[in-house]
């Protein structure tokens, strides 16, 4: 399933940003970003990650978060 | 606890010269709307957008036409219209996004970023003009106040955009003739990609006997999710043995023009993105009648306390996306998704079936690629060759 995994900035630098999504970083583009990101925001990124699509208020990352992880301890993945 | 790679795997086998072998994995979490089971409906249909936010419209809408008819509810025909404007303008931007953000790549090209930032925005804003309160996918109906001035204003700027997509081809009844000119000549991404496939040859490239899904899903649809203990079907769905394929294709099949460049090229790449563009022009055009007709309804507390079954469907931009919910007592016992993308890229499905037995060559990967991008997977799509000669 396409699901959208909320990714946590923890660095930008020159419209890219270092993201943490379940102690996996990566690297994404910031350029399609309509809302104005920090550090500490939460993003989700776009088919193969490679821009982050949409800035997701924390208490719906947080819900969002707390349903994968629970996936992921059930085995469904 | 890593996250696991959700995308889909494909490693091409090479035997004498062709692809003898196409393995397809996939790491999408098909299994995950499982773990809906416990929850309310309301609950249920405000965690689906965030979970889906790529094409979270038209997950919610499938959510919430199932959760309806679980608890015996029926939407208005406002909230219908509503709803079903949402989700155009969300499979357009999905289209628009997919040939301004990814097609440049096809042709190695880089994409002008500025072109695609309105996207994205654009199905929130439709959202905030049917919708104040943001109760748009609310079981029974949202309370829908339509602010005429800015649907009106998006219509134009949707109307813009497909301008901007297709250049100065505006007629598309006009058939095959003009078609061909407008790529043979047109300077937008859509016509210099469609004029390198033709250079190429590749137009039939991938072209397969084709077994179209019917717009209503196939007929055992409700049957085959109820007994689907094991979530195999939900994995690899068929029907009578068959992977079907949900596409703009299989939607617009029956288009003259997408007919006369099939009776040419079959299912082949041609065809393919040419449906692409077909969809978005048939939605531009879907947008603009509907506009006229949005109209306010309040909101009216639907009960959702009942005990049932709920099958969703919608036609999302990449093929017919389907829910299904057991609901007892008000509570979701269980929860189904079964989206296009396990169709059309089902081990035997479009593209296996259309990359098998394709010449081998040191452009193998590309045309994959460019197979792979006119079927358009909502996942990454990694593609290796493996040659055995």
């Amino acid at each position: 399933m396409c699901m959208a995994v909320p990714s946590r900035i923890v660095s930008m630098a020159n419209g890219m940003a270092t993201v943490e999504a379940f102690g996996t970083t990566r690297t994404t583009s910031l350029m399609l970003l309509e809302d104005e990101v920090a550090v500490g925001d939460y993003v989700i990124l776009g088919v193969g990650g490679n821009f982050a699509a949409e800035k997701l208020a924390p208490e719906l990352a947080a819900e969002a978060l707390a349903y994968l992880a629970e996936v992921l301890d059930s085995g469904q993945a | 606890m890593a996250f696991p790679d959700t995308g889909i795997s494909v490693s091409l086998e090479v035997r004498q010269g062709q692809v003898a072998h196409v393995a397809m994995r996939s790491g999408r979490l098909v299994q995950a709307s499982r773990l809906l089971a416990g929850r309310g409906p309301n609950q249920v249909i405000a965690l689906l957008p965030t979970l889906f936010a790529l094409c979270g419209t038209a997950q919610a809408l499938a959510g919430a036409a199932a959760l309806e008819q679980a608890a015996g509810l029926s939407a208005t025909a406002s909230q219908r219209m509503a709803r079903r404007y949402l989700l155009l303008v969300e499979c357009l931007s999905e289209h628009a996004q997919s040939i301004l953000r990814d097609w440049p790549a096809l042709l190695d090209e880089t994409p002008r970023l500025e072109a695609v930032k309105p996207l994205r925005p654009m199905v929130g804003a439709a959202k905030r003009a049917l919708y104040p309160d943001g109760d748009w996918a609310r079981p029974g109906g949202g309370r829908l106040v339509v602010d005429h001035g800015a649907v009106l204003e998006q219509s134009r700027l949707l109307a813009d955009l497909v301008a901007r997509l297709f250049g100065d081809l505006d007629d598309w009844d006009d058939g095959l003739d003009d078609f061909r000119r407008w790529f043979a000549q047109g300077d937008c991404v859509a016509a210099r990609l469609l004029r390198r496939i033709e250079a190429e040859g590749l137009g039939g490239f991938g072209a397969t006997p084709v077994h179209f899904m019917s717009a209503t899903g196939p007929r055992d649809l409700a049957e085959r999710l109820e007994d689907d203990q094991s979530g195999d079907y939900v994995a690899r769905p068929d029907h009578g043995g068959i992977a079907l394929e949900t596409t703009p294709l299989s939607r617009h099949h029956g288009h003259p023009l997408v007919n006369a460049l099939m009776a040419e090229h079959g299912s082949g790449l041609l065809p393919r993105f040419a449906a692409r563009l077909v969809d978005v022009a048939a939605a531009l055009r879907e947008v603009e009648e509907l506009v006229q007709d949005l109209c306010d309804e309040p909101f009216i507390p639907g009960v959702m306390d009942g005990t049932g079954v709920g099958l969703g469907m919608v036609d999302a931009a990449r093929g017919l996306l389907a829910h299904r919910v057991e609901l007892q007592e008000g509570v979701v016992r269980r929860y189904q998704i079964l989206a296009p993308t396990e169709w059309n890229f089902h081990p035997d499905g479009a593209f296996a079936q259309g990359i098998r037995g394709a010449a081998a060559g040191p452009d193998l990967v590309r045309r994959a690629r460019l197979l792979a991008a006119a079927l358009d997977p909502c996942v990454a799509c990694t593609i290796e060759v493996h040659d055995h000669a």
